[in-house]
C-alpha cells in the first residue's frame, strides 16, 4: 500500500486537478478568500492604525492578493500598447504605488464596519464575490469583487464599490491625463512619480 | 435634490436643459470627437468645475464644518432624515414610472411610518425596522426608459450633470408636492430654505471624502466625471436598492453623527443631490 507507480501518482494528481477547478470548491475558495481579505482591509483601515501604518499595511494586501499586471494593463488601456517594455515595467511600478496611497486614504471611512461575503457568481473567466458594508450612518453599500484565477490561486482584478468599478474609474483619468498632455504616457508617469513621491 | 426646489432655479434650468439637450441632438458629431468620454464641452465643463471649486472651498465647505460643529449630531440626523421624508413623494413617484412595485412599496411605507412615528419625518424609524431609504429621480427613469444621458455637463454650483439628469431634476423640482404647496401659498421663502439645509446636509457629509478623492488624484475632474457615471448607471440598474432587506438594526446608538458618512460611491453626487 505505500509504494505506488508513478502512473497512479499522476493520475490521482490529474483527477485532483480536474475536481478542484471548476464547480462550487473554487467559489467557495473564493468567497472564503473574500471574506477574509476583506476583514482585514477593514481592520488595516480602521481608526486605531496610523495613517503610515496602514499605506504599509495595504501595500501588503494589495501585493499579495491583486493582479497587478492585469489591472495595469488595463487601466492603462490602449496606451499600453504603444507603451515601451520600459514605460510598462515603470508604470506597474508607479501605479502599484499610487494606487496603495490614494486608495487607502479614499477607503479610509469604512474602516471598522461590519463587513459580510453574501454571495457569489461566475462571470466568464471571473468569479464575482458579493458582499456588503453596514454603514454607521444607517445604510449600507455593496461591495463587489471580481477574481480571476490566472495565477493558479484568486487574485483581485477590479472591486466595484456602489456599482462603481474602480478599474474603470482609474483607466478614465489616466486616460484623461494621457490625452491631454499630447497622448504621452511619459507626462502620465511623470505626474504619478511626482504623486507618489510627495507623499513620502 | 437641494437646489432645483427654488422655482427661478428650475426655469432657469429648463431653459438650459432644453437649450443644451437641443444642442446635443443637433451635434452628435461633436460628442465623437473626445475619445469615448463623451465630453465635448470640456474646456467649458472644467472652467465651471474650477469655478465650483472656488465657490466650494470659500462657501460650502466652511458652512458646512460650522454646520457640523455647531448643530448636534442628533439635530443633523434630524434634519437630514426630514429632508429625505420630504423627497418621498418624488422617489415614490419615480418608483411607480419605473415599475418598480417593491420599492414603491418601501418608500410608501418609509414615508406612512416616518410621518407619523417619525414625527413628522424627523426620525427615520422606517430604517430601523428594516425598510432603508433609497434614492431616485426622474434623470433615473428617464434612463430606465432608454433615454440616453447625453454629453456630461458641470453646472454652476450643483456640479456634475447631463442634459438627462437636468431635465430629470427640473421634473423632479415641478412634480414636489412641498414645494408646490410652498408656492401655491407664496411661501417661496420655505423651499429656498429647504434647499439650503438640503445643500448644506449634503456637502457636511462629505467633506473628508472629496478631500480624500482631490488630494490623491492626478485629475480631479476627469475622476469625477467616471464616478457620476458610473454611479448613474449603477443606480438605473437597480442593483443595490433591489437587495434583500437588512435585518432591522437594533438599539438607539446604531446611528451616530453623520460625518464621514458617505462612501465614495456616492461622491460625484455630493454637490448637489441624493443624499442617501
Amino acid at each position: 500500500m505505500t509504494r505506488h507507480s508513478p502512473a497512479f501518482g499522476a493520475l490521482i494528481l490529474i483527477l485532483g486537478l480536474l475536481t478542484a477547478v471548476p464547480g462550487d470548491a473554487s467559489a467557495q475558495d473564493a468567497r472564503a478568500f473574500i471574506g477574509n481579505l476583506g476583514n482585514q482591509a477593514i481592520q488595516v483601515l480602521g481608526p486605531s492604525v496610523s495613517p503610515s501604518q496602514r499605506v504599509a499595511r495595504f501595500r501588503e494586501l494589495f501585493r499579495e492578493d491583486f493582479d497587478i499586471p492585469g489591472i495595469g494593463q488595463f487601466v492603462l488601456g490602449r496606451y499600453w500598447r504603444t507603451a515601451t517594455p520600459e514605460q510598462q515595467q515603470e508604470f506597474l511600478r508607479l501605479f502599484q504605488e499610487y494606487i496603495v496611497q490614494a486608495y487607502s486614504s479614499r477607503l479610509g471611512e469604512y474602516g471598522g464596519e461590519p463587513f459580510r461575503v453574501t454571495g457569489s457568481r461566475q462571470a466568464g473567466e471571473e468569479t464575482v464575490v458579493n458582499s456588503e458594508i453596514d454603514r454607521r450612518s444607517g445604510g449600507r453599500v455593496q461591495v463587489d469583487w471580481y477574481l480571476t484565477n490566472r495565477s493558479g490561486r484568486p487574485k483581485i482584478i477590479d472591486v466595484y464599490v456602489g456599482g462603481v468599478s474602480m478599474k474603470v474609474t482609474q483607466r478614465d483619468e489616466f486616460a484623461s491625463v494621457i490625452q491631454r498632455n499630447g497622448g504621452q504616457v511619459d507626462a502620465l508617469l511623470a505626474q504619478l512619480r511626482q504623486k507618489t513621491a510627495a507623499a513620502h | 435634490m437641494s437646489l432645483r426646489r427654488s422655482p427661478l432655479i428650475v426655469s432657469g434650468l429648463l431653459a438650459a436643459g432644453l437649450t443644451v439637450a437641443g444642442c446635443a441632438a443637433t451635434g452628435p458629431g461633436a460628442a465623437a470627437a473626445s475619445d469615448g468620454f463623451n465630453d465635448p464641452l470640456e474646456d467649458t465643463n472644467r472652467s465651471i468645475f474650477s469655478f465650483n471649486q472656488v465657490v466650494d472651498e470659500n462657501v460650502l465647505v466652511p458652512v458646512a464644518k460650522t454646520y457640523r460643529t455647531v448643530i448636534p449630531p442628533p439635530m443633523q440626523q434630524s434634519a437630514h432624515d426630514f429632508m429625505q421624508n420630504l423627497n418621498g413623494p418624488v422617489i415614490f413617484g419615480n418608483d411607480v414610472l419605473q415599475g418598480q412595485a417593491g420599492l414603491a412599496a418601501n418608500t410608501l411605507g418609509r414615508l406612512a411610518i416616518n410621518t407619523t412615528v417619525g414625527v413628522g419625518g424627523m426620525f427615520d424609524v422606517a430604517t430601523r425596522v428594516g425598510i432603508p431609504h433609497h434614492s431616485n429621480d426622474f434623470g433615473t427613469t428617464l434612463g430606465t426608459w432608454g433615454f440616453d444621458e447625453g454629453p456630461y455637463l458641470v453646472l454652476p454650483v450643483m456640479g456634475p450633470s447631463n442634459p438627462r439628469d437636468l431635465v430629470g431634476q427640473v421634473a423632479d423640482g415641478f412634480a414636489d408636492p412641498g414645494d408646490q404647496i410652498a408656492s401655491s401659498y407664496h411661501r417661496i421663502w420655505a423651499s429656498v430654505a429647504r434647499a439650503v439645509v438640503s445643500g448644506i446636509d449634503v456637502r457636511s457629509r462629505n467633506i473628508e471624502n472629496l478631500e480624500d478623492i482631490q488630494r490623491t488624484s492626478l485629475d480631479y475632474y476627469a475622476t469625477i466625471r467616471s464616478l457620476y457615471r458610473q454611479r448613474r448607471a449603477a443606480q438605473i440598474r437597480h442593483e443595490e436598492e433591489n437587495l434583500p432587506n437588512p435585518t432591522p438594526v437594533q438599539g438607539s446608538d446604531a446611528r451616530p453623527a453623520p460625518s464621514m458618512s458617505y462612501s465614495i460611491a456616492r461622491l460625484p453626487q455630493s454637490q448637489q443631490s441624493w443624499p442617501k
